[in-house]
């Protein structure tokens, strides 16, 4: 079951009827228990097993860890997910590189289940949170339910165990939740299928981000490559963030809150602030369970930048097993490194620039590192990415491009955009407290859904599907 | 007794002038034992490595920084109370 599909249409308010019939507690954990092995169940029986075997196994882990919250014992946790992990997402890929015939052919057909990746690292941080001495005593329904819970279980936000409890214990939808989780359905349906769409594969054939990497016959230009880069990072804004928007939204018209992932990214003026708004959910993990332990296990400081560099290269590694995930988490550490050397320099010398200089410097530089470490993630190859630097740096390729203007004119104009909204969003916080705008505002909002719903029905002929599924 | 206190106290202190001056990444901004350091964004990971590694040293604490979250860091007060609560004495 998609969630851009009919029956996920139905079935969310089917769901939200039997919630208000049975009463919080247990009952309404059974019931959504049962809904979300339903819902996981549409994609494969396999799957389910395997999610529910994890769910027991992982429960049994939390009871062996409480007695004793070893070291030792939380080291059997990470063994059997990690495990579980590489089983499934990493051995397919391996096993490919090898060729037919190096493992057992069961092993060379495993399929990944959807959402492993997600549903894998919640399981270690409540590993962790026993660990950590953390208070938190599920039954077996609130854990499997924390695990397989349908609005995250495909592609996150990844959760943790100590904000759903309370919340999967009491939670009552009130009208707020009701009116601002459709909002968030709706805004997530429109960067999906209308802008990540219109983005990824264009307006019409031969055009796209998709066709610009995987099917240019004749080589890029430096204006190809930054056009790319340029779609690429709002095509993966937009289907990302879409997503997190429709499931934050699901999740919050049954009143349980989510954890955000996406906070303006492009807004950001510096690397680190860009991993504090960009999925935000699996960063926050990363620098909770990776970057923490890994850096503070020695006091110098040659060691913490090592551990930045190692902790965004598993970043990247849980994407894929590709080098070009890879590359690009160790370009994003050593970004990190730099900026964090930069800081340095400006604190030991006092040569600041000025305050609205460094700002605009700083989103500049940010901006378009990201743009251009996005062209190493999306390319099919090592080779390819490299290929396409080649480009950017010859200056006479800058003379002419190869892809359709339209899509290039589509591609900025939906940048620009971006930003544009994004600063009337902050003018709309001030203009709050002006009742003749605030009720300007209340009146065109019934317009402006109404457009983008339109769009989204329109858009919905084209098959789209969540990039992050793949993850 | 009283000896005890002012030194926790001069180790707080130690500690925010050190944050305010070091790491927080809005300069002018004044740290307080109730500041909160983290969510507020004033600091971020890396600067709470280079906190940990000063909190074991004011504190003259082993910390196992496995068992440390960010919301231990949240505020001075909160990291000192964690650096008591699972620190052990350096030998």
């Amino acid at each position: 079951m998609n969630l851009l599909s009919l029956s996920y249409l139905l079935f969310v308010p089917l769901v939200w009827v039997l919630s208000r019939i049975v009463r919080p507690g247990k009952g309404r954990q059974l019931l959504w228990l049962a809904a979300s092995y339903f819902f996981y169940a549409t994609w494969s029986l396999k799957f389910l097993c395997v999610l529910i075997v994890s769910s027991l196994v992982n429960y049994a882990l939390g009871i062996y860890l409480r007695r004793n919250p070893s070291a030792g014992r939380l080291w059997v946790g990470i063994g059997f997910n990690v495990f579980l992990l590489g089983i499934f997402k990493y051995l397919p890929v391996w096993s490919a590189h090898l060729g037919p015939g190096h493992l057992p052919t069961f092993l060379e057909n495993v399929i990944l289940p959807v959402g492993v990746s997600f549903w894998t690292f919640e399981a270690l941080s409540y590993l962790f949170d026993v660990y950590r001495e953390e208070e938190l005593d599920p039954s077996l329904t609130e854990f499997c339910l924390y695990l397989a819970f349908w609005p995250t279980v495909l592609s996150g936000p990844v959760c943790r165990l100590p904000e759903l409890l309370p919340q999967f214990r009491n939670a009552e939808p009130v009208w707020d939740d009701i009116r601002e989780g459709a909002r968030r359905i709706i805004l997530g349906l429109f960067m999906k299928t209308v802008l990540s769409q219109m983005l990824g594969a264009g307006m019409r054939p031969g055009e796209g981000v998709d066709f610009g990497f995987n099917q240019i016959a004749r080589g890029w230009t430096g204006v190809d490559v930054w056009i790319l880069a340029l779609g690429f990072a709002f095509q993966m804004y937009f289907d990302f963030a879409g997503y997190s928007n429709i499931v934050i939204g699901t999740a919050q018209l049954f009143g349980i809150r989510l954890r955000e992932n996406f906070r303006d990214p492009f807004l950001s003026t510096s690397p680190a602030e860009f991993w504090t708004r960009w999925h935000m959910s699996l960063s926050s993990w990363i620098r909770d369970y990776v970057f923490m332990p890994l850096a503070t296990w020695r006091p110098a400081v040659w060691w913490r930048h090592a551990s930045l560099v190692i902790a965004m290269m598993l970043f990247g590694f849980w994407h894929g097993a590709d080098w070009t995930y890879i590359i690009w988490g160790a370009l994003q550490g050593l970004f990190l490194v730099a900026h964090r050397q930069y800081q340095q320099l400006e604190r030991r010398t006092n040569v600041r620039l000025p305050a609205l200089v460094a700002t605009y410097a700083g989103w500049a530089v940010t901006f378009c590192f990201m743009l251009l470490s996005w062209v190493v993630f999306r390319a099919n190859d090592l080779a390819q990415a490299r290929t396409m630097f080649g480009a950017l740096v010859h200056f006479s390729s800058y003379k002419h491009f190869v892809l359709p203007r339209n899509f290039v004119l589509m591609t900025i104009v939906i940048a620009v955009l971006y930003f544009v909204v994004a600063g009337l969003r902050k003018l709309a916080e001030n203009v709050k407290q002006v009742p003749f705008l605030s009720r300007l505002g209340w009146a065109l909002s019934p317009v402006v859904y109404s457009f983008a719903m339109l769009s989204i029905v329109i858009m919905s002929i084209h098959k789209a599907v969540f990039v992050y599924l793949q993850f | 007794m009283t000896e005890a206190i002012l030194s926790m106290s001069e180790a707080v202190k130690e500690m925010t002038d050190y944050i305010a001056r070091e790491l927080v990444r809005r300069p002018g901004v004044e740290i307080t034992p109730e500041t909160p350091l983290v969510s507020s964004g004033l600091i971020d990971s890396f600067a709470l490595v280079e906190i940990f590694v000063k909190l074991e040293k004011l504190t003259n604490r082993r910390i196992p920084a496995a068992k440390i979250q960010p919301k231990d860091m949240e505020t001075v007060g909160l990291m000192f109370a964690t650096a008591e609560r699972i620190g052990k004495p350096r030998q």
